[in-house]
């Protein structure tokens, strides 16, 4: 009982922030609405936690708490990839200012 | 007018014998130095070369491409890439710049295995090279005699066509695979490859996988 409150506090604190962080950082209307829909979908399998399982025997899982942990698992693998590509694209940027620069001071010569 | 390009990344011990050799054979020799911390900038600048400065390393692909856009503002007629460690032959840059204008190809690639001039460690031979074709042939290069060789001669068309995006090892697989995208006529040329070193390991071939791949999704 005290985890589930602990949960759904949390979740506020998240979806508060998330209005907070539209305001100020301008984020995103898709970004803002997917991670509202995550977090009331984090409340919903706290407050009914047999919500899962029932998706999980619709796609032939067994137990609700695994279907979480596939989702999770491959969530996570995508944004790393998501990550990885960012920080190759940042890489690309980085090397054009010091090609940059490299040919400027030799112009300069 | 041809210039030289040459790659380096702490190459003191090599880097003035290999500006000397090359610049009897081309207009201007263009060291990239890519970040060097023993005494490449020094020694290449005393044996005569224009010394580009990449103030952070980049890695062979990125130094390469700054090398291109230097040849550019120089309206360079052809660019040779060669390798700083010593392990081509100079001697064999001229006939090979009159094969590819008598070819009215834009590419010159450099193969080892055209006439098996220079010896080959074994795994290479029958480990690395394999898989390297299978992954050139994955990622859309045209079939040729040598994968990853760094002797190269791009002709103006081709120099303006060619955007080398691959900043580390990988771009010895994009250069061919840009050839075919832009249609670009190319010609293998036999050159002789001393091993000093082993070059790309498995893990190398791993971090050039990963980097294709990687490639694929930024725009």
């Amino acid at each position: 009982m005290l985890f589930q409150i602990l949960i759904l506090l949390f979740s506020l604190f998240a979806i508060v922030s998330i209005f907070f962080r539209r305001a100020k950082d301008g984020l995103g209307i898709r970004a803002t609405v997917f991670w509202i829909l995550f977090w009331l979908g984090v409340d919903l399998v706290v407050l009914v936690p047999n919500s899962t399982t029932v998706l999980a025997n619709k796609l032939g899982i067994g137990r609700g708490v695994d279907l979480v942990v596939y989702v999770s698992i491959l969530m996570i693998f995508f944004i790393l990839f998501r990550l990885n590509v960012k920080i190759e694209g940042i890489n690309r940027q980085i090397t054009k200012i010091v090609r940059k620069n490299a040919i400027d001071d030799v112009k300069k010569k | 007018m041809i210039i030289a390009i040459i790659p380096a990344f702490n190459e003191s011990d090599s880097i003035e014998s290999v500006v000397h050799a090359v610049k009897n054979h081309v207009d201007e020799v263009v060291v990239v130095d890519d970040g060097s911390m023993d005494e490449t900038v020094k020694k290449a600048r005393a044996a005569g070369a224009t010394v580009l400065l990449h103030n952070l390393n980049r890695g062979q692909g990125a130094a390469l491409q700054t090398g291109h856009d230097y040849a550019q503002t120089r309206a360079a007629d052809f660019v040779l890439h060669f390798d700083a460690d010593g392990q081509f032959d100079a001697a064999e840059i001229v006939p090979a710049l009159q094969a590819l204008q008598n070819s009215k190809a834009d590419v010159l690639f450099g193969s080892r295995f055209l006439n098996k001039k220079g010896d080959l460690p074994f795994t290479k031979r029958y480990i690395i090279f394999p898989i390297s074709k299978v992954i050139n042939f994955v990622f859309g290069t045209p079939n040729m005699s040598d994968v990853h060789n760094g002797f190269r001669i791009l002709n103006k068309k081709a120099l303006s066509a060619i955007y080398i995006g691959q900043d580390r090892m990988a771009h010895a697989t994009e250069i061919p695979a840009l050839v075919k995208t832009h249609k670009l006529g190319y010609i293998e040329y036999p050159v002789t490859v001393r091993y000093f070193e082993y070059g790309q390991n498995v893990k190398g071939g791993f971090h050039i996988l990963k980097d294709l791949i990687l490639g694929k999704f930024i725009a």
